[in-house]
């Protein structure tokens, strides 16, 4: 990969997926517990899982928790592949492997 | 658009400490019901005990049947509509089982020759459960462990004819207290 995959280069939606990756598979993970763990406001957060959820990298689920709304994110295996060619991006520029 | 190989060092570190906390902030949020659960019965449990300690068995065979249960169920309700393989389904039921059973195993070869000793060896292996799994889980439980087993230890040690009363309250409350401060996490 000599240029890396713009949807997940920008620093927020990288940390979404980073989340999401950690997540056994076919696990989920809860909107306010994901804001959590990024350090994002609701309003922010949201718009980058719009653009997630356009390339197809995150499936997003809403349903009630009882009387409340939830909303739960997992990966698909399109952002896994993403994530991890991503990661081995980040990898290669260190070892040297993509000149600058 | 291309970083620079510090840039992506920082990138790399930043992406694995996301991972971490994400990873951490699943093993509480999945440890945290059973937690709640089994302190709710332990102070059921203990406090029975205390109250007819002759019927001691009978309650914590019931006690125990009723937890099995339970952990089955949460373990897989919480699954439900997900794509999880069947194998995570049973990780937490399974844990609970094998533990049941060594401890049920352990009582067997060394004998224990009064109620009380069984009352306190149970949290203790539960306790020990839980600071093991913070090894690689995160310090919460570690914590959680510590805390069960200095109040076990400390009831088991000091309070002679009030064990079962003061794990009804400080055994059963540490645990719920816990689950609820794994599920704030």
């Amino acid at each position: 990969m000599e240029q890396p995959d713009a949807i997940i280069h920008q620093k927020l939606r990288l940390k979404i997926m980073a989340a999401l990756k950690a997540l056994p598979r076919g696990e989920r993970l809860e909107f306010v517990r994901l804001r959590a763990i990024v350090n994002a406001t609701e309003g922010n957060l949201g718009a980058h899982i719009g653009t997630l959820e356009n390339a197809a990298y995150i499936k997003v689920d809403k349903d009630f928790n009882g009387k409340k709304p939830r909303t739960r994110l997992s990966l698909t295996d399109a952002g896994t592949r993403a994530y991890t060619d991503y990661v081995a991006y980040l990898r290669a520029i260190i070892d040297g492997d993509i000149p600058r | 658009m291309t970083l620079s190989p510090h840039e992506a060092a920082d990138t790399l570190r930043d992406v694995a400490a996301v991972e971490d906390r994400s990873a951490r902030a699943y093993g509480y949020q999945r440890g945290s019901p059973y937690l709640i659960l089994w302190g709710i019965l332990w102070t059921v449990g203990y406090g029975l005990t205390a109250t007819w300690p002759q019927r001691g068995n009978a309650v914590w065979i019931a006690i125990d049947a009723i937890g099995m249960a339970a952990s089955f169920a949460i373990g897989f309700r919480s699954h439900a509509g997900t794509n999880v393989p069947a194998r995570r389904r049973w990780m937490f039921p399974g844990i609970a089982l094998i533990t049941f059973v060594f401890i049920g195993a352990t009582l067997a070869v060394m004998a224990p020759v009064s109620p009380k000793q069984i009352g306190a060896f149970v949290p203790l292996v539960v306790a020990f459960g839980y600071a093991l799994r913070g090894i690689w889980g995160g310090l919460r439980f570690v914590v959680a462990g510590a805390v069960i087993a200095a109040a076990t230890l400390a009831g088991f040690l000091l309070l002679g004819a009030y064990f079962d009363l003061w794990m009804a309250a400080v055994g059963g409350g540490a645990l719920v207290l816990a689950g609820v401060w794994l599920l704030r996490a």
